[in-house]
């Protein structure tokens, strides 16, 4: 353990002085820039002052590497419309082929997807974001559900089990309409009127706080689920000592039940979880751009299937991410057994 | 000083499971500082007895009183005499049950565990709740393990630590379910010892039990339940040494030669 440890210290700060060490020698972006073709140059240099231009120039930093393309409406003397270039450890190289271009794809998809140079509501900002509220709110809720679910009064009880049904019987696709489309339209409210920014800002925070409420509510039904049999699962005899001493049935829960069945909904939370970080993908249906959904976009756009490699890389961090975290929440409530 | 005539009084207390009739018309009448045994074949009812004092079971019918005041009447299944919440309460907390499978709370340490009850339903200050647990663990003989959490403890410092936890609540009447029969023989000496000493110092104790030596012992008065009925009660000598009821025989025989 101790050994493990300090190997995982020594680790990770050498990575972090390798990381460094690259990402101060990468060249910078007027190097990048002048390393373009001659005629691309000119062009550029004739466009300076011109509204409509031809060329469009990109420029991605990613950690210690560069990316800049050139892309043109015209092509230049080899045939080509586009040059891409990369940088890395002080050299610039040309991204045409080989192991280059594929470097390139790389940094580039990883950029669009990570939402870097966006506003959190795009790519895996989004995703993280939308999910990690998604399962607080949605968790927090299900346990007034839960307890709604098992109370002995029969109306609380069948209300609850109603809402539990409804949302775990129909597609979250379409509660996520009803509530971005349908609600604000019987209402008569648009969801970007909520906020006082520009237009395109409100929108993409309208849209977010929709997409954020029909997730909310769809988990809260998946998770109170949960949380209704783990607390099922404790032992009757807790349930039985709690009340012979004395206590209510409001501080059984607080005190007694409950947070020993917090422990037993950390690996099925930990499941849901996983769930809606892939479901984030259904917000593209309110104009939201998740990880899946760039990817799509630049797959049906350029006819690069490359692009499945970061995503998938992307994906894959997060959920272990979030498993280990879900994992030490877990050992840290378990100190008792 | 006392102004009442029984600590722990039942009338007609009856107790169906559906069809089947477990408490058959029990009366029961217990003065303060008694030790009450109840001893009896499997099935006969004792668990749901003492379950029912506690209203851990509710009753068919029947009428239970808490030094001389109404608790709780019922008949049909049905509440008829309607006791104010407040009063209620009061009475209940009089009452404290151990448990065969102690049920400790495994989340909270030991010292927690005796706290919990004081701390959240009489609102003793914490400071001053913990200095009484103390001193209770202490009378268990657990002052050493204090921060541990239940599932370290043997069986028998577990029963301890849940006796000390009832009497935290300071009741006056203790009811115990087989405190013994789910500990290993070696550990059951400890808990009786405990309960011994309680008895010894005046606790009116209601214990189901097998352990025939205790009951001889300790106990002021011996009860055979069979059947959902009292079949004998008596001192334990009478009931030991001369039991008059047939089923009080065959009993004591079947016991005897398990032993
Ligand atoms: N919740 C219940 N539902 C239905 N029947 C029950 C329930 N609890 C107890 N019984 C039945 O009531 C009868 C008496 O049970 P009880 O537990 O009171 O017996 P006991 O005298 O304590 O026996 P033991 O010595 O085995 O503990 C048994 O026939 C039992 O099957
Ligand atoms: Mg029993």
């Amino acid at each position: 353990m101790e050994k493990k440890t300090k190997a995982a210290i020594i680790a990770i700060v050498l990575i972090v002085i390798a990381w460094a060490a690259l990402a101060a020698a990468k060249p910078s972006k007027e190097v990048m820039m002048s390393k373009c073709s001659p005629e691309i140059q000119k062009q550029i240099e004739a466009e300076k002052n011109s509204t409509r231009k031809r060329i469009t120039v990109t420029y991605n930093s990613l950690g210690f590497i560069n990316y800049c393309a050139f892309s043109s409406s015209s092509k230049n003397a080899d045939g080509a419309s586009k040059e891409v270039y990369v940088g890395f450890a002080g050299k610039v190289y040309s991204a045409k082929e080989g192991p280059a271009k594929f470097v390139s794809q790389m940094v580039n998809y990883t950029y669009r997807m990570l939402g870097c140079g966006e506003n959190v509501f795009h790519g895996a900002k989004l995703t993280i974001l939308l999910t990690t509220l998604t399962v607080l709110i949605g968790f927090i809720l299900s346990i007034f559900l839960a307890l709604g679910k098992i109370s002995k009064n029969v109306i609380i009880s069948k209300l609850c089990g109603a809402y539990i049904f409804f949302f775990r019987g129909t597609p979250l696709l379409i509660q996520l309409f009803v509530v971005y489309f349908a609600i604000p339209g019987v209402f008569g409210f648009a969801w970007k009127d909520l906020f006082s920014a520009p237009d395109t800002e409100a929108v993409y925070m309208g849209a977010f706080v929709a997409a954020l409420i029909a997730f909310s509510l769809n988990s809260a039904a998946y998770c109170a689920e949960i949380v209704r049999a783990a607390i099922q699962s404790i032992d009757k005899g807790q349930n039985e000592a709690a009340r012979a001493l004395g206590l209510t049935y409001g501080q059984t829960m607080r005190k007694v039940i409950i947070p020993q069945s917090v422990r037993r909904m950390i690996p099925p939370i930990c499941n849901e979880f996983i769930m809606i970080l892939k479901d984030a993908s259904l917000v593209f249906a309110i104009s939201l751009m998740d990880i899946t959904t760039i990817s799509k976009n630049i797959m049906t756009n350029e006819l690069s299937y490359m692009v499945f490699i970061p995503a998938l890389i992307i994906y894959l961090i997060i959920t272990a991410f979030f498993t280990f975290i879900f994992n030490k929440i877990e050992k840290k409530l378990s100190v008792y057994e | 000083m006392k102004d009442y005539e029984y600590i722990i009084k039942t009338e007609g207390v009856s107790k169906h499971f559906g069809k089947l009739e477990v408490l058959k018309n029990i009366d029961l009448s217990v003065k303060k500082g008694e030790v009450v045994c109840i001893i009896g074949p499997s099935g006969a009812g004792k668990s749901t007895f003492l379950r029912s004092l506690n209203q851990l079971e509710k009753i068919t019918s029947g009428k239970i009183y808490i030094k001389d005041e109404l608790l709780l009447h019922r008949e049909h299944d049905k509440t008829v005499e309607k006791i104010s919440p407040d009063r209620h309460k009061a009475l209940m907390l009089e009452m404290g049950m151990v448990f065969q499978r102690f049920n400790l709370f495994p989340h909270l340490t030991v010292l927690e565990n005796v706290m919990l009850a004081p701390v959240n339903v009489k609102k003793v200050p914490a400071e001053q709740a913990k200095k009484e647990a103390e001193e209770l663990l202490d009378k268990v003989g657990l002052l050493s393990k204090v921060d541990e959490y239940p599932s370290k403890l043997s069986g028998g410092q577990q029963q301890r630590v849940a006796i000390a936890r009832a009497l935290a609540m300071k009741p006056e009447i203790m009811l115990f379910d087989e405190p013994t029969s789910a500990l290993d023989p070696e550990l059951v000496g400890e808990v009786l010892q405990v309960m011994k000493d309680l008895a010894n110092g005046g606790m009116t104790m209601i214990v189901v039990t097998h352990e025939m030596g205790f009951a001889r012992e300790v106990a002021d008065r011996v009860l055979l339940m069979a059947d959902g009925i009292i079949a004998e009660q008596g001192s334990p000598d009478q009931i030991f040494d001369n039991p008059q009821n047939d089923r009080t025989k065959s009993f004591l025989k079947s016991v005897l030669n398990a032993n």
